[in-house]
């Protein structure tokens, strides 16, 4: 179980970026935070692994037998005995390209593994195999001995995804893990992510409000560093409007400067991405 | 393109202000050009750099040039060990070079060193590299004596002032978020450099390690010429007592041990590259 109470993050000059943040993800959830960018989301998952350090609040990652870990507030030791429960899958370039596949797998035990070990004799034939399990888990088995830099993007979030399974967490934490990838591979790695839930709560940062319905529990609003809804993760026009704000509210000036051609587009297309508010949402 | 033209745009004044700025360059461009033109004239006055002296230097160069040939073959079996001298001591420093900048370079990367850490590495490197490897053979002849080992010790060091700043530069390069992926997992600062910073680089470091090779043999040679021993000596040598065949003979093996180091360097830097080109 993971508690978050109150974490407020914010600059020298007062501005808050995450602020009064609290909620708790136990068993069976598979969460997503949705909001604009620059809304907070990833520091909030940030904060969770200790990559920032909040100005205030208190972050408890439990374990089974009551145990807890925390990532605030402690020495460095602690932190890593933390982080070792966390299993982490970020936006695609997080993986080391020169190693092979298989070995950034063994990475996600190196909490586990003492320094002079990893130094003098690396990692074990067991180790290995094990990690092969979590490669099969995310159907990457047979890219085991390439590069990971001479993977396709998909292929590198799926090979993150075994890193954090073969890590054994407590809790998985995924930034935006699908925000760069087409849809066909957006969609391969939530039916990754969502039978991982069942096991190990997931929590994830989104931009696809109509993707996140069909796979997630519940859903997390933030908008301005403010928890502005924590609910199902079906939601309705009304309350996507108040995470992500009036999507009319500020027009982008070229396509509403009236008697001003855009050519160098269609005629009809339409004003670059913001989030899709209304498609595929069931309202 | 027609279609195109016709079509007003709102950012009228912004296209003025480039081509403004296009024209502006050009000129800074042609004023730069003429400036250099008048320092090198003023430079070749003050200097008395008579360009005639060129032509005239041409017959007595001929003439001189005639004196080197045909090259002493005989002295061709004796002038193997000292070529070896030379070929090992650039051999040894590149390999303590290797060793020696990794350390280095890791102490002088913002993001593995604390700040004061990297400051210090980076002025050492900074000061290493501004000293000519001639300046600091001649300071650790002084210390050393004559012999290979000055000349051992001052290529060791300018390969550690060159390889730890390429190295360094290439570290800082790694991206943020590799590294904290690792971090993320409950590793120790060790273990990321171990896991993280050190597969990235090593091509690098092998690549640079390689190139400096090539670099070390061509110094070593004039290092030899001052002190160092090697076939540098032994040109220095036979050109002081006139000798000019066997400084023919030395010059040839000079340029076949060239060739030769840039060849290998070559071979292994296309394998590595080409396998961590990514």
């Amino acid at each position: 179980m993971l508690q978050l109470s109150n974490i407020v993050v914010q600059l020298p000059n007062g501005k808050r970026l995450v602020n009064d943040v609290s909620f708790t993800v136990g068993r069976g959830e598979f969460v997503s935070i949705l909001g604009s960018s620059g809304a907070g989301k990833s520091l909030t998952l940030r904060c969770i692994v200790g990559l920032t350090k909040p100005n205030q609040g208190e972050i408890v990652l439990t374990g089974p037998e009551g145990r807890a870990y925390r990532p605030t507030n402690v020495d460095a030791k602690e932190l890593r005995r933390a982080r070792r429960h966390m299993g982490l899958i970020f936006q695609g370039s997080n993986l080391v390209k020169r190693l092979t596949v298989l070995e950034n797998v063994m990475l996600g035990r190196l909490g586990h593994i003492s320094p002079v070990r990893s130094w003098l004799l690396g990692f074990t034939d067991s180790e290995a195999r094990q990690a092969m399990i979590a490669l099969d888990r995310v159907n990457m088995a047979q890219c085991a001995a390439r590069l990971a830099g001479s993977l396709s993007g998909g292929e590198m979030q799926r090979v993150s995804i075994a890193r954090a399974i073969y890590q054994r967490p407590l809790i998985y934490l995924a930034d935006e893990p699908i925000s760069s990838l087409d849809p066909k591979n957006a969609e391969a790695i939530m039916s990754i992510l969502q039978p991982l839930s069942r096991e190990t709560p997931v929590i994830g940062a989104f931009h696809q409000p109509a993707v996140v319905a069909r796979y997630c529990t519940r859903v997390i609003g933030i908008r301005e560093g403010k928890v502005v809804y924590d609910g199902r993760a079906q939601l309705s026009a009304r309350q996507l409007e108040d995470i992500y704000g009036d999507a009319t509210a500020e027009p982008i000036p070229a396509f509403h400067e009236p008697g001003l051609q855009p050519v160098l587009f269609e005629p009809d297309m339409q004003p670059p991405m913001r989030p899709s508010l209304h498609q595929g949402v069931p309202v | 393109m027609g279609a195109l033209s016709s079509v007003p745009f709102r950012q009228e004044s912004s296209f003025r202000d480039w081509k403004r700025n296009l024209a502006a360059q050009r000129w800074k461009h042609a004023a730069a050009a003429l400036l250099l033109a008048v320092l090198t004239a003023i430079a070749c006055w003050r200097c008395n750099v008579d360009l005639r002296s060129f032509v005239t230097g041409i017959g007595k160069g001929l003439s001189l040039l005639q004196m080197f040939f045909p090259p002493d073959w005989s002295g061709l079996l004796g002038m193997m060990q000292p070529l070896a001298v030379t070929a090992v001591m650039a051999l040894i420093a590149t390999i303590l070079g290797m060793c020696l900048s990794l350390p280095c370079a890791l102490a002088a990367s913002s993001n593995i060193a604390p700040p004061f850490l990297r400051l210090m590495m980076r002025s050492f490197i900074a000061l290493e590299r501004g000293l000519p490897e001639i300046v600091q053979m001649l300071l650790l002849i002084a210390v050393f004596g004559l012999g290979a080992v000055p000349g051992l010790a001052a290529l060791s060091f300018s390969s550690i002032g060159m390889l730890a700043k390429l190295l360094a530069d290439g570290i800082e390069e790694i991206e943020p978020q590799m590294l904290e992926a690792v971090e993320g997992t409950g590793a120790t600062r060790s273990q990321v450099i171990r896991y993280a910073v050190i597969p990235q680089i090593l091509p690098s470091l092998l690549a640079n390690g390689l190139f400096r090779f090539e670099v070390n043999v061509r110094a070593g040679v004039i290092l030899g010429a001052i002190g160092a021993g090697g076939i540098g000596y032994i040109m220095s040598t036979s050109m002081n007592s006139m000798d000019y065949p066997k400084a023919c003979m030395a010059t040839l093996l000079t340029l076949a041990l060239v060739f030769a180091s840039e060849r290998v360097s070559d071979f292994f830097r296309a394998r590595i590259l080409g396998e961590g080109a990514l």
